[in-house]
């Protein structure tokens, strides 16, 4: 199956979903833009949307 | 670290899954990485979403027919990006709702990012009803409106609750729980907190 790519992203998904902390990031799947993004089935114009962020985002100060 | 936007893409990806099955939506999805850019070709992406879409099955027998044959009539050589292209937009049209999500846009090559995110739009003017999840840093922001000018943008930034509760697991799990008091507790979450409240 590698024809199509290479890449193996479910790998990556384990890996980043058990780094994770739960609860962290709930407040995202509450806020009006995402659930508007997420149960708007028409039109393009709710179509992407973009969490901007910077990597060290908290880092420093938790190590 | 729990609290980047990486870890906000792992998340939406799970919350969209959960309801993926009862719904029949597809959810598909990558995270780009900076140790992968050579590997992480525009043609790669696309081939990595399209392969999800045809190994979660749900799609018209003559396409998958399709994609069996362009795997045999390209062989080694690997498909161009336009024919992935035509066949990742056929497939997506046969199905009720395609999520695509990809995170860590910034760690893609600067050129490949602007293919990827053409190649998204391309998607979208196809099938309006796809709906695409993007994370990266804030200089992205400005491609991705380029490409998006109606992109709704969420930044994220420490948020004091999920801090508060990180720290706490951290200390539930300190390896020499004697050594601890409740004062000192409290002590630590409220530092941490105001250090943080003065960034």
């Amino acid at each position: 199956m590698c024809w199509h790519s290479p890449l193996e992203p479910s790998n990556r998904h384990q890996g980043a979903r058990a780094g994770r902390f739960d609860g962290v990031g709930n407040w995202l799947l509450e806020t009006s833009e995402f659930r508007e993004w997420r149960y708007s089935e028409g039109g393009a114009g709710k179509a992407v949307l973009f969490c901007s962020g910077n990597p060290g985002v908290g880092k420093t100060y938790l190590r | 670290m729990p609290l980047t936007a990486r870890n906000i893409g792992s998340l939406v990806i799970d919350s969209l899954c959960d309801r993926a099955q009862e719904d029949n939506f597809a959810v598909i999805g990558l995270y780009c990485d900076f140790l992968s850019q050579q590997e992480q070709t525009t043609t790669n992406i696309m081939g990595a979403l399209l392969k999800q879409l045809v190994v979660r099955g749900g799609i018209p027998d003559h396409l998958r027919a399709a994609f069996e044959k362009g795997k045999e009539e390209f062989g080694g050589r690997g498909p161009r990006l336009a024919d992935l292209m035509g066949m990742l937009k056929t497939v997506i049209a046969s199905l009720r709702q395609v999520f695509i999500c990809l995170d860590g846009l910034g760690e893609c090559l600067p050129k490949r990012l602007l293919e990827v995110l053409e190649s998204l739009r391309d998607i979208l003017r196809e099938s309006p009803g796809t709906r695409i999840f993007l994370t990266g840093r804030p200089h992205v922001g400005e491609d991705v409106q380029r490409y998006f000018s109606r992109a709704v943008v969420i930044p994220i930034s420490p948020n004091p609750n999920d801090i508060q509760n990180y720290v706490e697991m951290r200390l539930d799990r300190d390896s020499e729980p004697e050594a601890m008091s409740n004062d000192l507790r409290v002590d630590i979450v409220r530092v941490i907190l105001e250090k943080i409240s003065n960034v």
